[in-house]
C-alpha cells in the first residue's frame, strides 16, 4: 500500500513557513526609529576603528580566542569520537550483542548538550574559581556531547549489510567493525570535525567573560557602549579568521578526496590535530594564558531541598517553557527553512555567492547585536528573538547545505536541466533531493543548539527560560538554576527522541541510508 | 614517527595534567584586580594598565588585571578568592559581600554616596514630567525597559521606586520589561522608540547628552530619583594575611590618594569619571542590601 508521506525535500522547505508570522507580527511593529543608529552600525562596518590601542586589543585578543578555540576543539572531537563509538548501536550489537547501553549513554549526553556553555562556564567558575580551565572546559563538555550525537547517529545510520556479512564469516567484532564501516565513516567524520573548528572560534568568543581575556571582551564591551567603530575591529579580524580557516578546510577536503586510502586519511588528520593541540598550548602560554596556572577548589553551593520546593513554586513553568518552545521553533522554522529556500528561487552561480557571503556575515554578528539592531526597528516580541536567533543559525545550516552540494556530483541538475525542466525544478530535484536526508537530520541537532542558545536572547522579550536562567544566576538564586537546567535537559530529550522518532517515522530506515554518504555537518 | 608521536601525546597529557592538579602558591603573591565594566567600558578595560602599574609602585606586589564581563562571574570569581579587589556597582558589592563575609568596602568615587537614576522617555510617547515618586504610575501600560539585569542604576533601584509607586513588573506593556543589557543600549532603544520610556544610570545619560549620543529633541528625563549609595571597591578578607599586616589600609590609601596632580593618576580619575576617591562604609550599602533582598536579587 502506497501511503501519502512528505518526502525529505518538501519536509526541509516546510519549515520556512516559520518566517510568515514572524515577519507579519515584526512588520506590525515596525517603526523606522533606529534607522540614524543602522546607517552608523553600516558606516562603521566600512571605517573600522585602526586606533592603536583597539588594534592592539584586539589583536591580543584575537590570538587567546584561536588558541582557546584550537586547544579545546581537538580535546572535544576526540573525546567526541570515542564516546560516539560508546553510545552507538551497531557497536554494542557487534560487540555484546544487546544496544541497550547505546541508548542509556545517548540519553546521558543529551544532559552537557542541553546546557549552554555560558551556564556550564558559571558552574565551573563556581568550582574553579576564574581559571583559563573554566573557559577550555565549558565549550569541551558540550561540544563533546554533540560530536559524540553526530557520530553515533552517522554509525548506525550505515548500511549494515557488508557488517553482518563479515560478522557471519566469522571474524571478530573489533576487525569487522573497522572494515565495514571505517571506509564510509573517515571523510564524513573528518568534514564533520573541520566545522566543529569553526562552531569552536565562535564559542571560544563568547567565553571572553571569564577574565581569560579573547576577542570577545573587546566585542561585548564596545557592543555595551554602541560603540561601533570599535566594535567592527575585531569583528573583521574575526570574519578574517573564519574565511582563511574556511578556505584551508576545503582545501585540506580536496586534497583528502584525492587519496582514496581512508586510513591514511584519519592518520593525516589525527597527526594534524595532534600538532594543532601542541602548538595551542605554547601559543596560550605566549599570549600570558598559563594552563598551570593554581586551580583553587571551591564547593559548589548547593540548594536545598526547601530551596528547590520553594523555586518549583514560585516559577510561572508553563509560560516559561511554552514561549520558550514557540521561540525554538520559529527561530528552527527560519534557520531550517530559508537556505533551501532562497537557493532554490536563485539557484545561479551568483546567487548562490550572494548567499553564502550573506551567511557568513549572519554567523559572524553575534545574535545579541543582531537582536539588538533588529529592536531599533521594532517594539519587542517573542518575534524578534525568533527571527535574531534564526537569522544567525541561518547562516550555519546555510553554510553545511552548501557544502553539502559542493561535494555531489552535479549530473541529476544537468540532466534534468537538459531535459527542459525550469531552473527552479531542476535545484529542487537535480541538487537538492540528494542532500534533504542528511540536512534534515541536521536541522535535528541544530535545533537543540538553538533550543540552548535561547539564553542568548532570553532578554529581548524578558521571557522564557533562557531569560529566567540569566536571572536566578544574576540572583544567585542556585535552586531556580537547578530546575531551570533540568527543564532544559528534559526538553533536549524530548525534542532528541521525537526527531528520532520522525525520522524513522517519515524516512524509513531504508531511506535514511543516503544521509551517511553526503552529511557535511 | 612512533616513538616521536608517543613522545608528543605524553607531552600534551603532561602539560594537560600539570594544569589539571598543579597547585603552586605563586599566584597567592599577585593582587588579582577585577572590575565590572560599565561606564566607557572599553577603555576602563585597555587603560586598566595605568591602574594597576600606579597600585604597583605604591604597594610594591605584582598586579594582574582580569577583565569579567558578566555580572554573576564577577561575584562569583570574589567568592571563589579569584580576584582580590573588585571595582563592583551597588547590589553586586552587596552579593560578593554577602558570599564573603569579611570582604572590606575600600572606597568609592566623591559622588557614589549620591548617585542617581534617571528614567528616560521617547518625546513622542507624550509622558510628561514626573513631580513625585507617585508619578512614576503614568509609566503603567507603556514599553519600558530597564538595563542590564544586575545593574543596580539601571534596574535595582528603578524597579524599587516603581514598586514604591505601586507599579509591577506586568503592568508594563507585553506583561513584562525589557532588558536592553547596558545603559547605552537603553538610551538607543528609548531614543528609537522602540521602548517609550526606560531607567538608566545618571552618569552615563548626562555624558551621551555631552557626546551627542542622546539626542535632547528625542528623548527626555522625566524623572530624577532619589539618592542611593552605588558603585564601591570591595577587598578580600584575607589580604593582611596573604601581603603582610596593614596591607588593606595600605591599599585603601593609595586608592584614597590618588589626585589629579600627577599626569597617570589624573588619567585614571579621568576614567573613573571622578575628582577623586572618599572612604567608603558597609552601612552605606545596607539599603541596597534591603531592596535586593525584597526584589529576589538577594538570597
Amino acid at each position: 500500500m502506497n501511503r501519502l508521506s512528505p518526502t525529505p525535500t518538501i519536509l526541509s522547505l516546510l519549515p520556512a513557513l516559520a518566517l510568515i508570522p514572524v515577519i507579519g507580527v515584526v512588520v506590525t511593529n515596525v517603526h523606522d526609529g533606529g534607522r540614524l543608529l543602522l546607517v552608523e552600525f553600516v558606516g562603521a562596518a566600512l571605517q573600522p576603528s585602526l586606533d592603536p590601542v583597539v588594534v592592539q586589543s584586539a589583536w591580543h585578543g584575537l590570538q587567546i580566542t584561536v588558541a582557546t578555540a584550537l586547544f579545546s576543539w581537538a580535546i572535544s572531537s576526540f573525546l567526541g569520537i570515542l564516546l560516539g563509538l560508546a553510545s552507538a548501536s551497531v557497536v554494542w550489537q557487534t560487540c555484546v550483542g544487546q544496544s541497550w547501553p547505546a541508548i542509556v549513554i545517548r540519553r546521558f549526553l543529551a544532559i552537557p548538550r542541553a546546557i549552554h556553555e555560558l551556564l556550564w562556564g558559571l558552574l565551573l567558575l563556581q568550582i574553579l574559581g576564574l581559571s583559563p580551565w573554566v573557559a577550555i572546559l565549558a565549550i569541551i563538555i558540550p561540544y563533546t556531547a554533540l560530536v559524540a550525537r553526530v557520530v553515533s547517529d552517522q554509525l548506525d545510520t550505515q548500511d549494515r549489510r557488508a557488517l553482518i556479512a563479515l560478522q557471519q564469516s566469522g571474524s571478530k567484532p573489533f576487525p569487522v567493525l573497522i572494515t565495514a564501516l571505517g571506509p564510509k565513516m573517515g571523510p564524513v567524520l573528518i568534514s564533520y570535525i573541520g566545522y566543529r573548528l569553526e562552531c569552536a572560534l565562535r564559542g571560544a568568543t563568547l567565553l571572553g567573560v571569564f577574565g581569560m581575556g579573547g576577542l570577545g571582551i573587546d566585542i561585548q564591551l564596545a557592543f555595551r557602549s554602541l560603540d561601533f567603530q570599535e566594535l567592527w575591529t575585531p569583528l573583521w579580524m574575526l570574519a578574517g579568521v573564519m574565511f582563511s580557516l574556511e578556505q584551508i578546510l576545503s582545501w585540506f577536503r580536496s586534497h583528502l578526496r584525492s587519496s582514496k586510502n581512508a586510513i591514511k586519511q584519519m592518520i593525516i588528520t589525527v597527526a594534524l590535530m595532534i600538532i594543532l593541540t601542541l602548538i595551542s598550548v605554547p601559543w596560550l602560554n605566549a599570549v600570558d594564558i598559563d594552563l598551570s596556572e593554581s586551580v583553587s577548589w571551591n564547593a559548589f553551593p548547593w540548594p536545598t531541598v526547601a530551596e528547590l520546593k520553594i523555586a518549583f513554586n514560585t516559577l510561572p513553568w508553563i509560560q516559561l517553557v511554552s514561549s520558550t518552545i514557540m521561540v525554538t521553533l520559529l527561530a528552527a522554522g527560519i534557520a531550517i527553512g530559508i537556505p533551501p529556500m532562497g537557493m532554490m528561487l536563485w539557484p545561479s552561480r551568483v546567487g548562490i555567492g550572494v548567499q553564502s557571503y550573506i551567511w557568513a556575515l549572519l554567523r559572524l554578528i553575534p545574535t545579541p547585536i543582531s537582536a539588538l539592531l533588529l529592536l531599533l526597528f521594532s517594539q519587542t516580541s517573542l518575534a524578534v528573538a525568533a527571527l535574531a536567533l534564526g537569522a544567525h543559525n541561518l547562516g550555519v545550516m546555510g553554510r553545511l547545505l552548501k557544502e553539502g552540494l559542493d561535494e555531489q556530483s552535479n549530473s541529476g541538475w544537468q540532466s534534468l536541466r537538459a531535459s527542459g525542466s525550469g531552473t527552479q525544478t531542476a535545484w529542487l530535484y537535480g541538487c537538492f533531493s540528494g542532500q534533504s536526508p542528511s540536512y534534515l537530520a541536521y536541522a535535528a541537532y541544530r535545533t537543540d543548539v538553538i533550543l540552548r542558545e535561547t539564553v542568548v536572547v532570553g532578554w529581548v522579550g524578558g521571557t522564557g527560560l533562557g531569560w529566567q536562567l540569566i536571572e536566578s544566576l544574576g540572583s544567585f538564586n542556585w535552586a531556580q538554576v537547578a530546575l531551570l537546567t533540568i527543564v532544559f535537559a528534559t526538553l533536549t530529550l524530548i525534542g532528541e527522541t521525537l526527531s528520532d522518532q520522525c525520522r524513522q517515522h517519515w524516512l524509513g530506515p531504508s531511506k535514511v541510508r543516503p544521509m551517511i554518504l553526503d552529511l557535511q555537518s | 614517527m612512533f616513538p616521536q608521536k608517543c613522545r608528543a601525546l605524553g607531552v600534551t597529557a603532561l602539560i594537560t595534567s600539570i594544569g589539571l592538579v598543579a597547585c603552586s602558591n605563586e599566584a597567592r603573591q599577585t593582587l588579582n584586580v577585577g572590575a565590572i565594566p560599565d561606564q566607557n567600558p572599553e577603555k576602563l578595560n585597555r587603560l586598566y594598565k595605568l591602574l594597576s602599574s600606579e597600585l604597583n609602585r605604591e604597594l610594591n606586589v605584582p598586579i594582574r588585571y582580569k577583565p569579567v564581563t558578566n555580572y554573576a562571574a564577577a561575584v562569583s570569581a570574589f567568592r571563589t578568592g579569584s580576584l582580590d579587589l573588585v571595582w563592583f556597582g551597588g547590589l553586586t558589592g552587596v552579593q560578593a559581600r554577602l558570599q564573603k563575609p569579611g570582604a572590606q568596602v575600600l572606597a568609592q568615587r566623591d559622588f557614589d554616596a549620591n548617585f542617581h537614576s534617571v528614567f528616560i522617555a521617547n518625546k513622542a510617547s507624550r509622558l510628561g514630567q514626573i513631580k513625585n515618586i507617585n508619578g512614576l504610575k503614568i509609566l503603567q501600560g507603556k514599553r519600558f525597559t530597564f538595563g542590564s539585569e544586575s545593574s543596580t542604576s539601571g534596574r535595582l533601584m528603578p524597579q524599587y521606586f516603581l514598586y514604591q509607586a505601586g507599579v509591577e513588573l506586568n503592568d508594563f506593556a507585553g506583561q513584562h520589561p525589557g532588558f536592553s543589557g547596558s545603559h547605552d543600549a537603553t538610551i538607543a532603544l528609548v531614543q528609537s522608540n522602540s521602548f517609550e520610556a526606560g531607567a538608566l544610570n545618571e552618569k552615563v545619560w548626562i555624558s551621551a547628552i555631552k557626546n551627542g549620543r542622546a539626542d535632547p529633541k528625542k528623548v527626555k528625563v522625566i524623572w530624577r530619583s532619589p539618592p542611593y549609595a552605588d558603585y564601591h571597591w570591595l577587598a578580600q578578607p584575607n589580604l593582611d594575611h596573604r601581603f603582610g599586616s596593614g596591607f588593606t589600609l595600605r591599599l585603601q590609601n593609595a586608592l584614597l590618594n590618588l589626585n589629579n596632580q600627577s599626569s597617570s593618576q589624573r588619567k585614571i580619575l579621568a576614567l573613573f569619571g571622578a575628582s577623586r576617591f572618599i572612604p567608603a562604609s558597609i552601612d552605606q550599602y545596607s539599603k541596597i542590601e534591603k531592596v535586593g533582598r525584597e526584589l529576589g536579587k538577594i538570597q
